[in-house]
């Protein structure tokens, strides 16, 4: 079936099984590859992504649901000239990254916290991040590059 | 020893990782991202039964169905795959028998991965039962039923390795004589890495009839060294290439070499590139996990808190297969009486073969699990005599100049009494204690507890131990690093850049680094037991010194005058005449004169010397130390645990990449937060019941508390300007400094791991329950 949404301020139109997920959609058809599968049942937040204005597990959206939907992916997350956000610059400067798998989905997290909350506090931070799973760095380093980012972003308005 | 009085530049200062920019906008590829031309998706059929001879195995039927273009089985292998180290026992693909619920039987290829599952779902297999042996305590009676290999010695074909042995005097003896002995059991369960991306492999078949193989593994020299043996292939037809890794821990050496060897095989039968990505059930059930242990402790002690004997007896379950346990079971050994001095020591630890799934690597690689059993056994002590922890603790720890209980003697490099008195400085203990020591009858309670270690650096008597590192100067004079050794998220990438730049002079942002390959790269042994810093720094060092060495004979030719003389301002190196010439001039004056811009270098860590007969020497060329102290709320109507604040103090030598090192203690932290709390493996008759996150709960961020890390840095001679290292030793202490939290709060101990809701609130386990469902489910599930 042809599925058309917006994607990364984009509108797109793909032709895909009714049965796949969003996030085989946007791996296999529309080769977006930065959301990531560590899970599959919703559990771990690696394939994150804010459809309409909201942080949603790909994974357990059927890819028809985004019929008509506007979705942000990591790929759309950048500053104005194509280099790394504040957010990701944070995430750089604060060691917030290991491994890196769950990284697209905790920028995801964060921007979808930062959109509805200007100035979160610590635990309003990990609130947010407790449906997205890291096993190396242990949170602290990501909260804190959330934490800089809203007091950055603060200080700039 | 300049490099400790002159200032450093680069090591030791604030840095980026260096792959961090890659992944914060998700343009890293790790291996599901990769998508090449004709590609073809692969899948195993795999046992669903604990113990069993195949006695029929016809996988052509998976020939017919559509898409599917290959399947093979063992006998597509050299000597049917068998493979292994320490202990050859495991077949790439299983032959005549099957141990474990989840292992391999045969591999298919396909167009898509459903058409993958469709032709593993259709091979004929016929699986006869056999008795299986799920009990690690009744593994070498003389009826158990038989899982490991048949042996020529007479020995228990289940006895996996030898019994490892530490010998100090009479430890029976010193305990008949000692006025307090402590005799407890403890018990600590298996544990999932749960890396966050799941196994993956792909390869591609090459023109000459070799094989490049794409593999997220951690040590790329043993895949060859493995690839080319079952395939039969010269190993320079065999190439490995490390991609960006999501995370590993321990976790990604035998699996993923035996995911390689089968993606190869199917590779090189049809010409075209095989992808197989395991699906996170796929990944639970099947791969290797940290060993489960029994063990048994006798402490002996006088009134005053001085510890004179400690006994210990160690089983560990360690499965189906030997994988690197052999080794898991020596380290447990070496650090089963933990960080003290003592009169008399006499441990004896051992693994054996059941048909529990199998254990492997696994950060800490057995110091997790016996500090579990002596860092609690030792609280207790100090309990029984009214002693503060920390004073007992103080009073018996390891300190410069002491003999170990393997009769090492520590002649530098020895923090723990700093780690100790700092943690308590930082975690305000003394008043804490106190207070929390006062409460009774509160629904919530609070403790505060307390747990040291020390922990043996990089791989000691386990082996050779060395490495090796190039550097070059590219024609743009970027700097380009090659090591054998692999960065899986631990951030060692960094640290050889900040090394390579601090040895050359030349800001980091120049210099980048190879993933590894075993085509460029130089065989540098394992990525394991947290050497990466110590023996791969000292080789990437002395490249770069090396290298240096060339420019500064060019810069002294050039500036007429002695390479003495020479001075460095930044980049730029200025003569007697007191010009600065650009480090771009020396290199094109370099080339010049002729002489060859790149470097090798190479280092072996001294030589050690342990005799496992006797149970007594050198285990470790030096330790590293810490102390960790949690504070916890217990809830005594549901026993949750909340873990409130956790103070972690590591001596790890000089630091190299602060930011990097903080990371590996924070997540390292984590995990020992999982393995204490809530990581439960319930193996039942053999059958795994956690194959997702829903089940196998690893702490998310509202399960962490906020971390309060600092490092002592004793610094070591031989470490690269005084490094030792910190990734495993950062979760060993954890979930004992948690039980003993627990049991301040509580009264309660707790001896098994997970302490989980009900052994904390009953202090039993609840009716073990399972099925094979999960297994059954999870197998059935498709990977993308």
């Amino acid at each position: 079936m042809v599925i058309e949404f917006k994607v990364n301020g984009k509108q797109v139109s793909v032709d895909a099984p009714p049965d796949i997920t969003l996030l085989d959609l946007l791996r296999d058809y529309l080769n977006l590859t930065g959301s990531k599968e560590g899970c599959a049942v919703g559990e771990c937040g690696a394939c994150a992504v804010i459809m309409d204005g909201r942080l949603m597990n790909s994974c357990l959206v059927l890819a028809p649901q985004a019929a008509g939907s506007e979705i942000i992916t990591i790929e759309g997350i950048h500053a104005p000239d194509g280099g790394p956000s504040d957010l990701q610059q944070n995430f750089i400067d604060y060691g917030a990254v290991q491994c890196g798998i769950c990284i697209p989905g905790m920028i995801m997290a964060g921007e979808a916290l930062l959109m509805r909350h200007a100035q979160p506090t610590r635990a309003e931070i990990r609130n947010a991040l407790a449906g997205n799973l890291c096993r190396c760095t242990g949170y602290q380093q990501i909260v804190d590059a959330i934490e800089a980012t809203a007091k950055g972003r603060q200080k700039a308005i | 020893m300049s490099h400790f009085t002159n200032p450093l530049e680069y090591v030791g200062q604030p840095a980026r990782r260096v792959d961090a920019l890659e992944k914060v906008t998700g343009r890293a590829k790790y291996i599901a991202d990769y998508k090449v031309p004709g590609m073809l998706h692969a899948r195993c059929l795999r046992s669903t039964l604990p113990h069993a001879r195949i006695v029929r195995l016809d996988p052509t039927p998976a020939l017919q169905v559509p898409g599917v273009r290959a399947v093979i089985t063992s006998d597509d292998f050299v000597n049917h795959g068998l493979y292994g180290f320490p202990v050859k026992d495991k077949y790439m693909l299983a032959w005549q028998k099957v141990r474990y619920v989840g292992e391999p039987i045969a591999a298919v290829a396909a167009d898509s991965p459903q058409a993958a599952l469709a032709g593993a779902q259709a091979i004929v297999c016929e699986l006869e039962p056999l008795p299986a042996l799920f009990d690690p305590e009744r593994a070498l009676d003389p009826d158990a039923p038989q899982v490991g290999p048949d042996r020529s010695d007479g020995r228990h074909p289940n006895l996996k390795s030898d019994h490892m042995l530490v010998c100090k005097g009479n430890a029976e003896a010193e305990l008949a004589d000692c006025p307090i002995v402590l005799d407890r059991r403890y018990f600590t369960d298996w544990q999932e890495h749960a890396y966050i991306e799941p196994e993956g492999v792909l390869a591609m078949p090459t023109p000459e009839g070799g094989i490049v193989v794409y593999a997220p593994n951690q040590s790329p020299f043993i895949n060859q060294g493995n690839l080319a043996m079952t395939l039969g292939l010269p190993p320079n037809l065999v190439r490995v290439i490390q991609p960006t890794v999501g995370g590993s821990f321990g976790g990604k050496d035998d699996i993923i070499y035996e995911s390689s060897a089968q993606a190869a095989k199917l590779a090189l039968i049809t010409g075209r590139p095989v992808r197989m990505v395991f699906s996170r059930e796929e990944s639970l059930i099947a791969s290797y996990k940290r060993d489960a242990m029994h063990m048994r402790i006798r402490l002996g002690a006088d009134p005053d808190g001085t510890l004179r004997a400690c006994w210990f007896r160690g089983i560990l379950d360690s499965g189906a297969y030997a994988s690197e346990t052999p080794f898991t079971a020596w380290r447990a050994s070496i650090h089963a009486m933990g960080a003290y001095r003592y009169r008399a020591c006499d441990v004896d630890v051992y693994c054996v073969y059941t048909n529990n799934g199998y254990a492997g690597a696994f950060r800490g690689f057995g110091n997790p699990e016996v500090c579990f059993a002596v860092e609690q056994t030792v609280d207790e002590l100090a309990d029984l005599l009214g002693m503060d922890p920390i004073d007992l603790r103080l009073k018996n720890c390891l300190r410069l100049g002491d003999e170990t209980a393997h009769g090492q003697v520590l002649n530098e490099s020895v923090g723990l009494v700093e780690c100790l008195t700092t943690a308590r400085r930082l975690s305000d203990w003394d008043r804490k204690r106190a207070e929390y020591s006062r409460q009774n009858g509160a629904e919530k309670r609070r403790g505060i507890g307390v747990a040291a270690m020390y922990h043996g650096m990089s791989l000691g008597a386990e082996g050779a131990d060395n490495a090796s590192g190039t550097i070059s100067i590219l024609p743009d004079y970027s700097v380009d690093l090659t090591s054998g050794l692999t960065d899986y998220g631990t951030g060692s990438r960094t640290v050889y850049t900040l090394i390579a730049a601090e040895e050359l002079g030349v800001r980091p942002e120049r210099i980048r680094i190879q993933r590894p390959d075993t085509n460029t790269a130089i065989d540098s042994g394992p990525t394991v037991a947290s050497r990466t810093t110590v023996v791969g720094g000292n080789a990437m060092r002395a490249a770069a010194r090396n290298l240096r060495h060339t420019l500064d004979l060019a810069a002294a030719d050039l500036l007429k005058c002695d390479p003495q003389q020479l001075i460095r301002v930044g980049e730029s190196y200025i003569g007697p005449d007191e010009e600065a010439v650009s480090w771009e001039k020396i290199v094109d004056h370099a080339r010049e004169m002729g002489l060859i811009l790149s470097a090798h270098g190479k280092w072996s860590a001294p030589k050690i010397e342990w005799d496992h007969h006797h149970g007594r020497g050198t285990p470790y060329m030096a330790y590293v130390y810490g102390a960790q102290i949690a504070e916890v709320e217990v809830d005594m109507r549901t026993g949750n645990v909340q873990v409130l604040h956790l103070w972690a103090v590591h001596d790890i030598g000089k630091t190299i990449f602060p930011q990097g090192a903080y990371g590996q203690l924070y997540g390292g932290i984590t995990q020992g937060l999982g393995y204490a709390l809530t990581e439960q493996i319930n193996y039942r008759d053999g059958y795994i019941q956690e194959t997702n996150f829903e089940s196998y709960l690893i702490p998310t961020s509202v399960d962490v508390p906020e971390i309060t890390g600092q490092f002592v840095e004793a610094p070591y001679s031989y470490g690269p300007y005084g490094a030792k290292n910190i990734a495993e030793p950062s979760l060993v202490p954890t979930a004992p400094a948690v039980a003993n939290a627990i049991a301040h709060a509580t009264g309660r101990r707790i001896r098994e791991l997970p302490m989980n809701l009900e052994r904390v609130l009953l202090g039993h386990d609840l009716q073990p329950a399972g099925s094979k469902k999960p297994v059954e489910a999870g197998l059935a599930i498709a990977p993308r």
